[in-house]
């Protein structure tokens, strides 16, 4: 466990040119439609990536093949010197270092919140059960959820549960942090709970890529902005480039229709 | 109602001040109805009077109390005469007032709503007075003497107490057979549905090595296979079958016949059978109950870096199971009627000593109501039973008898 986060930090402060995760020529293909087309993008370690765009246009799914929740049609993901996309690779191993949150939480219904965030340690045997309730309480503190630590994950609100699933993912002490958007499904008023989180978790080095509608987050929190549209990476830039100056016609368009 | 159709315009208060209706319990709304509303009275209780009246006019058996107190008797009947006199009255008064009853008739003066009450337990208690003495006494009389009847008695009522009496103790034996048979056979098939289950819904991973492809694609295949087969064939044949093969493969063995029947009798033959029958049934249950559970609990349990095995150990089958409860025990209910087909081997289950019974007396209208009445009452209790438990398990019930499968 400390090994992984001694990874991380020697991993940012030293090899800033050697990407944590790096797409390349990923195709997906849904039966007829071609939701990938050819997408290759690196991310560095330390980096926050936002993915934008509209409906459709392809950002879940590529945040979903970053772990391998969807297998691509051809490509390569390379993570760890390792190919995600290769057949029969250990994928449980790697998916231990990357985490990932949902639109729809999908807390563990059968348990309640200290149970969801132990579990998968305790059944990976990556501590023992009192070191797993040890983290999982201070990142639930982190998380501002100390009170809900008995509490069953169906009695909680939208924006708790959504919490909750950030502490879980990161009781593994991932390299990465995948967020698919983590906002969609909460009510307007309960998404900044959520959001201060993930602010939080960008600041303190954190990997992510995210996949959001919350331009006012990728424009202040990101490194980096991606646009996708039609199965491709339209345009990427700094925030400021990309909403400051877009280049492509259906960037513009796009953001004209979120930024008025 | 009347009340609101009122014209006064300064009502007077309510006689009665109406208790609220409790919310829930079937005894508690009608306690409350009996004792604290007071519509209906003269009706329901002219209905008891009139019923009552009826019975006392019936021949009285030998063993009714009545016979003795001719006088009591004459008393009681004239007093219902006068409550339908009085319930009249109020019908009448009630109608002369059709819009302010409730305000002005002398029917519902405080004084009077209180000797109403009064009356009408008076009633009903005559009413149960004569409702023993005709009929309790009655058929305990025609108890004692279709028992006592050297043969059978032609009478409906009668002869079904006469075989009853009887043959009693061949349907103990058969209850006794069914609810074991329906009880174990249930029990044993949910382990083994358990296990089964797991087979069915094996996938193929893409961390799987050649050999866990193929055991998982075997292990899915003869689940699926073992599913079509036993739900597409009739237990009474699978009955037969297993009976007779267990048989033919120990007398091959060299066994004798009465060595056979010593290890492979009818009765475990028939808890096989419909251990290995309901086996497929449950399995479907479960394996609906499972796939309910969103995909998006495996997903996340995956993205954590669970195994396909361990999400569905930890996170998906406990709530998969859970979805299945009130379905799996249908299956008891289920279990016990359908283990009647098991008699054409010979297991002495309750069907199958109804059938010996009709046999030693050529009657089977009677015997055979007596059979469907206890199969009734068997699946009654155990499915009241059954939603006890699965309304402390799960929070809810089903809410009625089961289909068959």
């Amino acid at each position: 466990m400390q090994n992984a986060a001694v990874a991380v930090a020697t991993a940012t402060t030293t090899v800033a040119t050697e990407p944590l995760i790096r797409v390349e020529n990923l195709r997906k293909s849904f039966g007829e439609l071609e939701v990938l087309k050819d997408i290759s993008l690196d991310v560095m370690p330390g980096e926050v990536v936002t993915i934008i765009g509209a409906s459709g246009s392809g950002k879940s799914t590529l945040l979903r093949c970053v772990n391998l929740l969807e297998t691509p049609d051809s490509g390569h993901i390379w993570f760890h010197g390792e190919d995600l996309a290769a057949d029969r690779v250990n994928i449980n191993k790697l998916r231990e270092s990357i985490g990932m949150v949902f639109q729809s939480f999908n807390l563990f219904n059968n348990k309640n919140v200290l149970d969801n965030c132990t579990l998968a340690p305790v059944t990976l045997k990556k501590c023992s059960k009192a070191e797993a309730e040890e983290r999982a309480r201070k990142h639930l503190a982190a998380v501002g959820l100390s009170d809900f630590v008995d509490a069953a994950a169906t009695s909680l609100s939208g924006g708790q549960k959504q919490r909750v699933a950030i502490a879980r993912a990161l009781c593994m002490n991932p390299e990465i942090m995948l967020f698919d958007e983590p906002t969609s499904a909460l009510d307007p008023e309960i998404v900044g709970e959520v959001l201060n989180v993930m602010r939080d978790l960008a600041a303190g080095g954190m990997t992510m890529v995210v996949v959001t509608h919350e331009m006012d987050f990728a424009r202040t929190v990101s490194d980096r902005v991606l646009f996708m549209d039609k199965g491709v990476i339209a345009e990427q830039g700094s925030p400021e480039q990309l909403f400051g100056s877009p280049q492509q016609p259906r960037t513009r368009e796009f953001l004209a229709r979120y930024l008025d | 109602m009347s009340d609101t159709l009122g014209t006064s315009s300064n009502p007077p208060e309510p006689a009665v001040v109406h208790r609220p209706l409790p919310q829930d319990g079937a005894l508690a709304k009608l306690a409350w109805f009996v004792t604290a509303d007071h519509r209906y009275v003269f009706l329901f209780t002219s209905v008891v009077a009139l019923v009552g009246m009826g019975l006392s006019m019936r021949g009285r058996s030998p063993m009714s109390f009545l016979a003795n107190s001719y006088a009591l008797e004459v008393v009681l009947y004239y007093v219902l005469v006068a409550w339908l006199v009085v319930s009249a009255a109020a019908l009448v008064n009630k109608l002369l007032k059709w819009n302010d009853y409730a305000q002005t008739s002398v029917f519902k003066r405080p004084q009077a709503l209180l000797a109403e009450r009064i009356g009408s337990y008076v009633v009903c208690a005559i009413g149960l007075v004569f409702f023993v003495d005709r009929v309790v006494m009655g058929f305990d009389y025609l108890v004692a003497t279709s028992i006592a009847q050297d043969s059978n008695p032609t009478d409906f009522l009668a002869s079904t107490i006469y075989m009853l009496d009887k043959s009693s103790s061949i349907f103990v034996t058969g209850i006794m057979t069914t609810v074991e048979l329906a009880l174990f056979g249930t029990l044993i098939a949910f382990v083994l549905a358990l296990l089964l289950v797991f087979l069915r819904i094996q996938q193929i991973d893409r961390s799987d090595n050649d050999f866990v492809r193929f055991l998982k694609t075997v292990g899915a295949g003869f689940a699926k296979a073992y599913s079509t087969v036993i739900r597409g064939t009739p237990m009474m044949i699978q009955g037969m079958i297993i009976y007779f093969a267990g048989f033919g493969l120990l007398r091959g063995s060299g066994m004798t016949v009465s060595q056979i029947g010593s290890i492979w009798s009818t009765f475990v033959a028939g808890l096989v059978t419909i251990s290995l029958n309901s086996t497929a049934y449950m399995m479907e249950v479960l394996r609906g109950g499972i796939e309910a559970v969103d995909s998006g609990q495996t997903e996340a349990a995956r993205s954590l870096g669970l195994s396909q095995w361990q999400a569905m150990i930890k996170v998906v089958f406990p709530q998969g199971v859970k979805n299945s409860v009130p379905a799996l025990s249908n299956e008891l209910v289920i279990n016990i009627k359908d283990s009647s087909v098991l008699s054409v081997i010979g297991v002495f289950d309750l069907m199958f000593a109804t059938t010996t019974v009709a046999g030693i007396y050529f009657k089977q209208m009677e015997i055979y109501v007596v059979a469907a009445v206890c199969y009734l009452c068997l699946t009654m209790l155990a499915t009241w039973l059954l939603n006890k438990l699965s309304a402390r398990l799960t929070g809810s019930a089903p809410s009625s008898l089961p289909s068959s499968n």
